[in-house]
């Protein structure tokens, strides 16, 4: 405990539990910490646990209140499937799956290739370091997409937005420099108030449009864009 | 109970209902911890648009990892401000890393100094306490929570952009958290 090198362990804990390092220098004290005698590592974990209620308790004196459309955004991404292995393979969401018709079968790939057996596609981009989230406006409703470029792959979820008029469907596009290539279709059975969608191959595309096409969808669009979600 | 160790044990029994599926228990979550949790994010990032992606990102971590949370090793409230701290940390270090920083950020700045907001959940002498507890502060330790913890700036950088020696850095940090203890009367 009165070693130089731990006594220094242990003042770092602050800013360790403020996240005021780089992740190498967090992965270094982690391992630290790891191979310290207990009463040291105990000090370390006291420490950074003190800080952080202090800092939740201080997050009052920062309050804000967000845009009141960021409950409904937020609550929708409670899906059962949003990460939850164990829910994944439920009959609602198979169904719902069987609905989306393209991505269906590259998925069950992505499935048997997934590196972790115990994370789903979903939850290995929601665990990427690289995720990111945007969200537009689409028909009344949301569209959110959350999409890893490390993981090559993306779930959209569609809040409150009305199904497409019949004998049209809802047809998304990966945008990239050759131009849109189409990312699948819902037509209106698919489009439930809230629905997912997985995207397994973004490649280099830098967008995500909607579009509304007839009949079963068109090989190149053929209207409007409705949405473009950037995604980069 | 005071305030947060209220909403801390509230949040405690919700949490265990969200890790077995509870979407209710997940909205009564968002609905007492979103403005501590935006008022954050937005704080850190400067930016109203990344401040909800970022806010989204945080619930839905929440709702994938709440059966992780362990109330022997912190409060609830903690847990979450941790993460969402963290997921805006990471944010505005990718962003100031990235060439999108120029084209965005900033661009939309929100006033980080307003007092935005009156919200129910958070008692207005809860908010009194805190403030005076941080005014209590010396100017010196302000300004390294400030560049640490609210502008995302690692120790090594606060000591390069304040001038002064790294061990000086750290101990005013370690001083100014021990101080926000003692005035929160957190141990």
């Amino acid at each position: 405990m009165t070693e130089p090198t731990h006594f220094e362990l242990l003042e770092l804990a602050t800013p360790y539990a403020l996240h005021a390092m780089s992740d190498a220098e967090r992965a270094d004290i982690d391992r630290r910490v790891g191979a310290a005698p207990s009463p040291v590592a105990t000090a370390f974990a006291d420490e950074v646990r003190g800080v952080r209620e202090a800092m939740a308790i201080v997050s009052a004196a920062t309050a804000a209140e967000p845009p009141a459309y960021l409950r409904a955004a937020t609550l929708a991404l409670a899906q059962p499937d949003s990460g939850r292995q164990s829910h994944w393979r439920t009959a609602a969401f198979a169904s719902a799956a069987a609905a989306i018709v393209v991505g269906a079968a590259a998925f069950g790939i992505g499935v048997l290739m997934r590196p972790h057996p115990t994370q789903t596609v979903a939850e290995q981009i929601l665990a990427a370091p690289d995720v990111r989230t945007v969200s537009r406006p689409l028909a009344n409703g949301t569209a959110t997409v959350m999409f890893s470029r490390d993981r090559n792959a993306g779930v959209l979820v569609m809040n409150n937005v009305p199904p497409p008029a019949p004998g049209t469907v809802y047809q998304m596009w990966l945008i990239g420099s050759n131009g849109p290539t189409s990312a699948g279709t819902m037509g209106t059975a698919a489009v439930t108030p809230s629905t997912t969608h997985m995207f397994d191959s973004l490649g280099s595309s830098t967008a995500l449009a909607f579009t509304v096409e007839p009949g079963n969808g068109s090989p190149r669009p053929t209207s409007a864009i409705l949405a473009e979600l950037p995604l980069s | 109970m005071t305030g947060p160790a209220r909403l801390s044990s509230d949040l405690d029994a919700l949490l265990r209902r969200v890790a077995q599926g509870d979407r209710d228990a997940f909205a009564a979550v968002y609905d007492l911890t979103h403005s501590r949790v935006y008022g954050l994010v937005v704080r850190v990032l400067r930016d109203a648009g990344y401040s909800e992606e970022t806010t989204q990102e945080i619930y839905l971590e929440v709702w994938r990892t709440a059966s992780e949370y362990d109330s022997a090793k912190g409060s609830a409230l903690a847990w979450l401000l941790t993460m969402a701290h963290r997921r805006a940390i990471d944010r505005v270090r990718a962003e100031q890393a990235g060439s999108r920083r120029e084209s965005r950020y900033g661009a939309a700045n929100v006033d980080p100094a307003g007092d935005t907001v009156a919200d129910s959940a958070i008692a207005a002498d809860e908010r009194r306490r805190v403030r005076a507890c941080l005014d209590a502060l010396t100017d010196a330790q302000r300004q390294c929570i400030e560049l640490a913890y609210y502008g995302g700036l690692t120790y090594p950088e606060v000591s390069q952009r304040l001038a002064t020696n790294l061990s000086t850095i750290k101990s005013r940090i370690r001083d100014a958290l021990r101080g926000l203890r003692n005035c929160l009367d957190v141990p």
